[in-house]
């Protein structure tokens, strides 16, 4: 299976794209204007049959942002959006057994329920770390993402789970002049400028039953969700194929000639299409080393120089300067931020 | 604009035909000037007020509801416009010494316009002051229309803060705050459907305007939570009025649009500002709020 790219267009415009139409309509807010740069129409979107390529989508969310420029519209948005009548991925959300289940959707059907902003999932001894990574080259709209997928998870494991889940939420950008939004939308303990976007959540509570669950339901429903993606061609974006790819092999990475061999295409092609992406081969390599790193020091209790050895570094001040390129800050600065979050 | 023209049809209508009777019955008796003896100066001047006129008429009729005032308005800056229009075409026409229709029309028309505007104003002031009075509660000290919150028509944190700000510059006097919360509002949501649920915190806004005091301010604060700034007010006050908003938020039957009744509870936390900045004062309203949130939970 290939990869989908910013220009694959496969989002079915009534699904999670529409959550974002009502909302805008709902504040009576002109569709002309919202509809403009993305191919949409208010004919097709209503017969079901217009898709949005996730380029298309992202110009709906700038168009949305700048008509309705309210600090509440992605926390609204995201708590509208999952589980959503998507079919067999929200038949699956819907009977999922425990959490476990609920974010195996999230993670292995990213083109059916999130195509924008993708789930990587790292158990620790303590935590469940949920982290967002860019699909497609959100740019200026990260923020944007992050929130709604923030605020549509925190929603849909309460509804789902029946309780609220103390979650945690770490940000990797600035607190924006409203942080009232992040404390009544998500609550729990915010960190913002902590290196990623992640929530976390202890454990223990991944395995409690919720009352919704349904083996049998949930079973069928993913292997609907399999024939989807069979079908599509493809699971999750070219961008978040590499990572993961690259995540794998974190300590010894590939060349690009290599990870072109691996995908099957020449390494042209490939820079062409990361490109497209908005992102680089260094680039995303860099991404992922940081990303390896911060988790090695945040849940795995090693020190920056462990952290240097296992990344392969020769020395030390290499190491330094390399963190500080990929985060702004030094191992050591950010090992005692990461430290100050788990008291 | 295409609304403008549907709303005010009958308005728009009597101003271009009287312009045109206007240019119309200057043709008829006078004769039109010479390219050199034309003053480009003054057409600038006068065509340029009697649009601006236009221009005001427009958005006075765009803005404003219809009625008494709305037409006093837009009849004064009528007559203002007919008197530059006049003036405009004396530029352009010469009229015969013996017509002295223009004479009232450019020296009548601008007075009797300018008195039927000051009217128009005055009564827009005395309207003004009602809508104040209603607004009392959710403005308190100062106007700002940029800050109004997009769902309910109650400020939002941004405006809480600022009149925070200003209320605990005032050393002399005590300010509590109370931050009021919805429970289980993610459940209701999604038991109601978006419409009910943003109506339903619309509703409850009103519900706690009406139970303040004149001096209190009701802002939304993000979400589901509600802020009240009490001037003036000790521990013993906010409580007491705390305890009110909770027993009103209890016995309050939101109808849905199916007409069945939904019940809601809330939560307070209540701060009282100690020399501390809005920050701090938010900060430590909201944790109390989240305190009696866990120990309502574990209930």
């Amino acid at each position: 299976m290939k990869g989908y790219l910013p220009d694959s267009a496969f989002i079915p415009a009534h699904h999670m794209p529409a959550a974002l139409i009502d909302l805008v309509q709902d504040q009576g807010i002109d569709t002309h204007r919202l509809f403009r740069h993305t191919g949409l129409f208010p004919d097709t979107l209503m017969r079901g049959e217009a898709r949005l390529s996730p380029q298309d989508y992202l110009q709906l969310i700038h168009n949305a942002r700048q008509l309705c420029p309210d600090p509440e519209l992605p926390f609204r948005y995201g708590q509208r959006l999952f589980p959503g009548h998507y079919g067999a991925i929200s038949a699956l959300l819907g009977q999922a057994g425990n959490l476990q289940e609920c974010l195996l959707g999230f993670e292995d059907y990213t083109a059916l329920i999130s195509p924008l902003i993708g789930m990587r999932i790292t158990r620790s001894q303590d935590y469940l770390c949920v982290q967002w990574l860019d699909t497609c080259g959100a740019g200026s709209h990260w923020p944007f993402l992050v929130e709604s997928a923030m605020a549509g998870l925190t929603s849909v494991t309460q509804w789902l789970s029946g309780r609220s889940l103390p979650w945690q939420f770490q940000f990797s950008y600035r607190c924006p002049p409203w942080p009232e939004q992040y404390q009544v939308h998500l609550g729990g303990p915010l960190h913002f400028e902590s290196c990623m976007d992640a929530m976390l959540l202890p454990r223990g509570l991944v395995d409690i039953p919720w009352p919704g669950g349904a083996a049998t339901g949930w079973n069928v429903a993913r292997q609907q969700c399999h024939q989807q993606l069979q079908q599509l061609g493809f699971s999750h974006s070219l961008r978040q194929r590499l990572y993961r790819h690259l995540q794998k092999r974190v300590t010894a990475p590939p060349s690009l000639q290599e990870v072109a061999e691996t995908l099957g295409t020449s390494p042209a092609t490939l820079k062409r299409r990361l490109r497209q992406h908005d992102c680089h081969y260094q680039q995303l390599l860099d991404e992922v080393r940081l990303h390896q790193a911060i988790l090695w020091l945040q849940f795995d209790g090693m020190t920056p120089e462990q952290v240097c050895r296992k990344l392969n570094f020769s020395d030390s001040t290499n190491f330094r300067r390399a963190f500080k390129r990929w985060s702004g800050l030094t191992p050591s600065a950010c090992h005692k931020l990461l430290q100050a979050l788990g008291e | 604009m295409k609304n403008l023209i549907n709303r005010h049809r009958s308005t728009l209508v009597l101003l271009v035909v009287f312009a045109n009777l206007i240019v119309l019955a200057n043709l008829a008796a006078g004769d039109p000037k010479d390219w050199q003896e034309l003053v480009w100066l003054d057409i600038a001047g006068e065509g340029g007020a009697a649009m601006l006129s236009l221009l005001w008429i427009a958005l006075i009729l765009n803005s404003r509801p219809g009625g008494r005032v709305t037409r006093m308005l837009v009849a004064g800056l009528s007559g203002i416009f007919m008197a530059y229009w006049q003036d405009l075409m004396d530029e352009f026409i010469r009229l015969p010494e013996s017509i002295m229709w223009d004479h009232w029309l450019e020296s009548g028309a601008m007075p009797l316009g300018m008195v039927m505007l000051t009217i128009g104003i005055y009564h827009w002031h005395r309207e003004q002051q009602a809508i104040s009075a209603q607004l009392l509660r959710r403005e308190r000290i100062f106007r700002e229309h940029r800050s109004l919150d997009s769902l309910t028509p109650l400020a939002g944190a941004h405006y809480l803060r600022e009149q925070l700000r200003l209320e605990l510059g005032h050393a002399h006097q005590s300010v509590a705050l109370i931050m009021l919360d919805l429970h289980c509002f993610d459940h209701s949501r999604r038991l109601l459907g978006p419409a009910d649920s943003d109506r339903l915190l619309k509703e409850l806004g009103e519900l706690l305007l009406l139970n303040l005091r004149q001096q209190d301010l009701l802002c939304r604060y993000a979400g589901d939570r509600f802020a009240v700034v009490l001037p003036g007010s000790g521990q013993g006050e906010a409580e007491r009025i705390a305890s009110e908003l909770q027993q009103l938020a209890h016995h309050f039957a939101f109808k849905t649009r199916r007409g069945e009744s939904h019940f809601i509870r809330v939560q307070t936390g209540i701060a009282i500002a100690h020399d501390d900045d809005e920050a701090s004062l938010i900060e430590r309203a909201n944790l109390n709020l989240a305190r009696s949130l866990s120990s309502c939970q574990a209930a």
